[in-house]
C-alpha cells in the first residue's frame, strides 16, 4: 500500500511548456547580438509544471551554431546566460535565481505555479555571413530528483 | 517447529526482496520531460563595395597640378555600397600618396583635399546631380552616421575627385594607384 502510493507520486509527471523560442531576430554580419535572459519576448521561455515542491535538475543541450542551408552561425552561452523562478509571480526581470549556468546541471523546486525557466545567449556572426534565417534546437530536460 | 518457522522466515525474505524489487522498480520510474526549443536568427543582406568608375586624370603636363572635383561625372571616382537598406556603417578610404608607371621606375604626386569626397544616401550614381547625404566632406575621415542608402534603397555611393602635381621633369607614361574602400556594420 505504503509502495503504491509511492509509486504514484513518482509518477506524477511534469510538462515542459515552450513560451518563447530564444530570437535574435534580424542581424548584421559582422555585429555581435546578444539576447538577455530578462528581455521577454527574446530570451528563451520554458514554464515546467509539476508536482509544487518537488525538486528537479534542470538540464540543456545547447547549439553552438544555428544552421541555415549548410551555412553557420556561432552561438555561445556563457556561466550566466540561465535564470529561474518558482515564486507565484515569476519575475524575469528580477528571477528568484539568476545567472545560473546553463552548461551545468541545475537543481531546483517547482513552485505553485511551476518553474519558469529563461535563457539568453550571444549570437557571432562573420562579417561574411551569409544571409538567410538561421535556426537550432534547444533542448530542455527536466528530471524530478524524489526529494 | 524448526521447519516451519524455517519456512516463515523464507517467506518474509521472499516478501522482502519482492518489495525491494519495487522500490528499485518504483526508483528507476522517475518522471522526465525533455522539450526543444528553438533560437532564431535572420543574418540580413551582406555589403558590397563596387568601384563604378575609376578616378581619372586624363593626359596631364608637366609641372602643371590637375584637379579632378568631386561633382565630375566623367572622371570623379565613383563607388556603390549595398546592403541592408538603412543599416548604418562605417567606410574607411585608403588612399594612395603617388602614382607609379607599370614599371614602377617613376612617381606622380597625388594629394587628396579635406573636401573632396561626397556621399550620396540616395540611389543616385552620378556625381554631377548630388542627392542627399555629406557633400564636399574629408575622405580620410568620412562622417560617421552612414547609412546603406534609405529605407527602401539599398545603395550608397561615395564620389571622390584628387589633385596630381607632375613635377616638371614627370616621366611620359601612364600612372595608377589604387583607392580601397573598407565598409563594416555599425550594428545601428
Amino acid at each position: 500500500m505504503l509502495l503504491g502510493t509511492g509509486f504514484a507520486d513518482h509518477c506524477r509527471g511534469q510538462n515542459i511548456i515552450i513560451n518563447n523560442d530564444l530570437t535574435f531576430r534580424d542581424m548584421l554580419g559582422g555585429v555581435p547580438k546578444v539576447v538577455s535572459k530578462h528581455t521577454a519576448g527574446s530570451a528563451a521561455e520554458f514554464l515546467v509544471t509539476g508536482t509544487a515542491g518537488a525538486e528537479v535538475t534542470v538540464d540543456f543541450t545547447l547549439p553552438q551554431y544555428m544552421y541555415s542551408s549548410g551555412y553557420t552561425l556561432q552561438l555561445i552561452f556563457t556561466d550566466t546566460d540561465c535564470a529561474m523562478d518558482s515564486s507565484a509571480t515569476p519575475d524575469q526581470s528580477n528571477p528568484g535565481y539568476n545567472d545560473r549556468n546553463p552548461w551545468e546541471t541545475q537543481t531546483y523546486r517547482i513552485g505553485s505555479n511551476g518553474l519558469t525557466i529563461w535563457l539568453g545567449a550571444l549570437a557571432l556572426p562573420r562579417t561574411n555571413q551569409q544571409p538567410g534565417d538561421y535556426t537550432a534546437p534547444i533542448v530542455l530536460t527536466v528530471t524530478y530528483t524524489g526529494s | 517447529m524448526t521447519t516451519s518457522v524455517g519456512c516463515k522466515h523464507i517467506n518474509w525474505i521472499i516478501i522482502a526482496v519482492l518489495a525491494l524489487g519495487m522500490l528499485v522498480g518504483a526508483s528507476s520510474v522517475t518522471a522526465q520531460e525533455t522539450a526543444s526549443g528553438l533560437v532564431f536568427a535572420n543574418v540580413l543582406a551582406g555589403l558590397s563595395v563596387t568601384a563604378v568608375q575609376d578616378l581619372n586624370f586624363g593626359d596631364v603636363l608637366q609641372g602643371i597640378a590637375k584637379n579632378v572635383a568631386n561633382d565630375d561625372a566623367v572622371n570623379a571616382g565613383i563607388f556603390t555600397i549595398t546592403g541592408e537598406a538603412g543599416a548604418g556603417i562605417t567606410v574607411y578610404m585608403a588612399l594612395p600618396e603617388y602614382l607609379a608607371t607599370p614599371t614602377g621606375d617613376d612617381r606622380l604626386t597625388i594629394m587628396f583635399g579635406p573636401d573632396v569626397a561626397s556621399v550620396d544616401t540616395t540611389i543616385n550614381v552620378d556625381p554631377s546631380a548630388f542627392g542627399s547625404g555629406w557633400q564636399n566632406t574629408n575622405p580620410y575621415n568620412l562622417p560617421s552616421g552612414i547609412t546603406v542608402g534609405t529605407v527602401g534603397q539599398n545603395q550608397t555611393a561615395v564620389f571622390i575627385g584628387g589633385r596630381v602635381v607632375p613635377a616638371i621633369n614627370q616621366k611620359s607614361d601612364t600612372y595608377s594607384g589604387y583607392i580601397t574602400v573598407t565598409v563594416a556594420y555599425t550594428g545601428t
